[in-house]
């Protein structure tokens, strides 16, 4: 199984390691709350090399991109990053990306782990003559450093530290570092691509710059709890931007591939839609467990335990759509009450 | 990690500690608490309950997953640690002080000659 080029370092760090997407990547360190907390209030640093990343270059890059992604590179300018998907064509969620648009020619795509060899085959298919589609995740380490202190800590750093969904170029150790003001957290900060040879150098500079190591169960209840979707629980093929509550994603002054389906759901309404929810009490609602609200029935998709609101809150699908207020989620053999909530679950 | 010779320890890491008055005191070992991470919410039983040896009479639900706790020995839970529903933490930072669980008043007497000692548990999870 893949391993990070940073295996070592985490398990100098104290690591305890979860297999995601294929890949060994570390758990956690210190402890998925205090992680949590330290990304909440100062800053983490978190290895994402398991993301899929790849290159498009040359003309006809961005007309690739536009027909291949829901939402459109060309509301963008060079410098400037986007949260898009992949649609097939019944308008299911292939794969949420985050694009960055680094030069006039060349942007990097970085789709889900489990996803990447399926969004590069795509991409690849559709390139036309003139552009070039290439892999990056063997060469680069991808690190995510995120906080209300990242951007003083990046800066500290690397030199830069963008705004919100602005990319630089800069260098670390004389090789090429690109800096995007992306993240999973809510939270200020950078995501980094570097070579893998200076990885683990940038990820020990970020850590004796004061970031607290944070490993994937941090990432998870951070982006629950700004009711960020996990393709895989929250986003499959089999569901649409607008029943996820993700319309905000799709352009519709663009033609792209699923646009046809997802013209015909926004007529007639989604059979289904995502809510989120706050659990009454202390328990915990976890993948798989029913949820109903008034009479309609779904499951929760993702659930976790809040570390800033110290409740249970999750997300789920209900069909027929609901409107209600309030909906039940059964834990194991009792059904528990749920205020909805429209995420992000905390002030942000 | 802690495994002290005093306890007699379950094969689903449960721990349990003859007092004095012949009751016994039951919590989740140290390596149980590791492998689940944080410790976010714990449901006791109520006190009354009479339990089977083996029987799931609790649930410790952790940012990981959620795991049920099986009473050691038979008998009557006469006493929960209440100060788990505020702190849940406490039984990752003192499984077997203040993170106990409850307190069991044994059907036939107190013998946890069933349940392994230090050195077995040590091995079991080596």
């Amino acid at each position: 199984m893949p391993v990070s080029p940073l295996h070592e370092l985490h398990e100098r760090l104290g690591a305890r390691f979860t297999e995601f997407g294929g890949w060994t990547m570390p758990l956690r360190y210190a402890g998925v709350v205090a992680e949590h907390l330290a990304v909440r209030e100062a800053v983490g640093v978190f290895d994402v090399s398991h993301l899929g990343r790849f290159v498009v270059a040359g003309a006809g890059s961005r007309e690739l991109l536009r027909h291949q992604l829901c939402n459109d590179v060309a509301k963008l300018a060079p410098g400037r990053a986007q949260y898009s998907m992949a649609l097939n064509d019944a308008g299911g969620v292939v794969d949420d990306v985050i694009v960055w648009w680094i030069a006039e020619d060349e942007f990097w795509v970085l789709p889900n782990g489990t996803n990447f060899g399926k969004i590069l085959d795509r991409f690849t298919a559709a390139a036309p003559t003139g552009v070039a589609v290439v892999p990056r995740r063997d060469e680069t380490v991808l690190l995510a450093v995120q906080g209300p202190e990242a951007p003083k800590v990046v800066e500290g750093v690397v030199g830069t530290a963008p705004g919100r969904f602005r990319v630089v170029e800069t260098t670390f150790e004389g090789r090429r570092c690109i800096v995007a003001g992306t993240g999973y957290t809510g939270e200020a900060g950078a995501e980094l691509a570097v070579p893998r040879e200076v990885g683990a150098a940038l990820f020990s500079r970020f850590v004796d710059a004061g970031a607290a190591p944070c490993g994937l169960g941090a990432r998870d209840t951070l982006r629950l709890e700004m009711g960020y979707p996990l393709w895989g629980q929250d986003l499959d093929e089999t569901t649409t931007p607008l029943a996820a509550g993700l319309e905000w994603v799709v352009a519709w002054d663009h033609d792209f591939v699923g646009r046809r389906a997802l013209e015909a759901e926004r007529t007639a309404g989604p059979p289904r839609r995502l809510v989120g929810f706050r659990i009454e009490g202390r328990r915990i609602p976890r993948p798989g467990h029913e949820l109903r609200g008034g009479s309609s029935r779904g499951r929760v998709t993702s659930g976790n335990f809040s570390p800033v609101l110290e409740r249970g809150i999750g997300m789920g699908y209900l069909a027929p759509p609901f409107d209600g207020s309030e909906v039940e989620v059964r834990i194991r053999d009792r059904w528990v009450s749920a205020e909805v909530v429209t995420p992000p679950f905390i002030d942000r | 990690m802690t495994i002290p010779e005093h306890l007699r320890y379950a094969e689903n890491h449960e721990w349990a500690e003859l007092r004095d008055d012949g009751t016994v005191r039951v919590g989740i070992t140290d390596y149980a608490q590791d492998q689940l991470g944080d410790v976010v919410y714990v449901e006791l039983p109520e006190v009354g309950r009479v339990v089977e040896a083996g029987e799931a009479f609790a649930e410790v639900e952790s940012t990981k997953s959620v795991a049920e706790v099986y009473a050691p020995v038979a008998g009557t839970v006469v006493e929960v640690n209440e100060a788990l529903d505020e702190r849940p933490e406490l039984v990752n930072a003192d499984p077997y002080g203040e993170g106990w669980f409850a307190v069991i008043e044994p059907t036939e007497g107190a013998d946890l000659s069933h349940l392994m000692d230090a050195e077995a548990y040590a091995a079991a999870i080596a």
